[in-house]
């Protein structure tokens, strides 16, 4: 979440919100927010109904798979990162300034 | 004479054949392609509702604020106070 906490000035001139999204408390994850410096939101998936709604649970980790989304105004997914490409966000920075130029 | 033919058919085998086999599976071996998701590129994200906490309440956020006004990272992360 810091990586994108780096970018969010880059992000937000692209017209993009970011979304963090777990399955821990909103009590949790604002306590991790303040603790890691980041400012937008932590959304808890408490349950998990949408981790699997989005096909991310993995039972033997009763956690969500690590994996960035970039969805398009439209509703629909522009790009994905999975699992450890998901740590570098760059992918999804680049692609955010590209449709920002296409618009 | 026949004997060293056949050890450079082995050779060039190993060499222009199995070796790189060899290589390319080791490669491939340390950039394995993650398992692909149910949701693909293309799709529509399904709409959610969901809260984050504030400082001083709990608030709800729709997928569907953003629609038409806003890009939306969502960035799903395995648990709080973990890295990534």
């Amino acid at each position: 979440m810091k990586n994108f906490q780096q970018n969010l000035q880059k992000l937000e001139a692209a017209d993009t919100q970011v979304l963090g999204v777990s399955m821990d408390s909103p009590f949790a994850n604002k306590a991790f927010a303040d603790q890691i410096g980041v400012t937008f939101p932590l959304l808890s998936d408490w349950g998990g109904e949408v981790t699997r709604q989005y096909g991310l649970y993995v039972d033997k980790y009763k956690a969500a798979r690590r994996v960035n989304f970039l969805i398009g105004k439209d509703g629909k997914i522009l790009e994905e990162q999975i699992d450890s490409e998901a740590i570098d966000p760059t992918k999804i920075v680049t692609a955010c300034e590209r449709h920002k130029l296409k618009n | 004479m026949r004997r060293s033919v056949r050890i450079q058919i082995v050779t060039g085998l190993l060499l222009g054949g199995l070796l790189p086999a060899f290589v390319a599976n080791q490669a491939s071996g340390q950039s394995k392609a993650p398992e692909p998701l149910k949701l693909r590129v293309g799709d529509d994200a399904p709409d959610f509702t969901l809260q984050y906490f504030d400082g001083s309440d709990r608030k709800d956020v729709h997928l569907s604020d953003y629609r038409g006004k806003k890009n939306v990272v969502l960035a799903f992360y395995i648990f709080a106070f973990t890295g990534g």
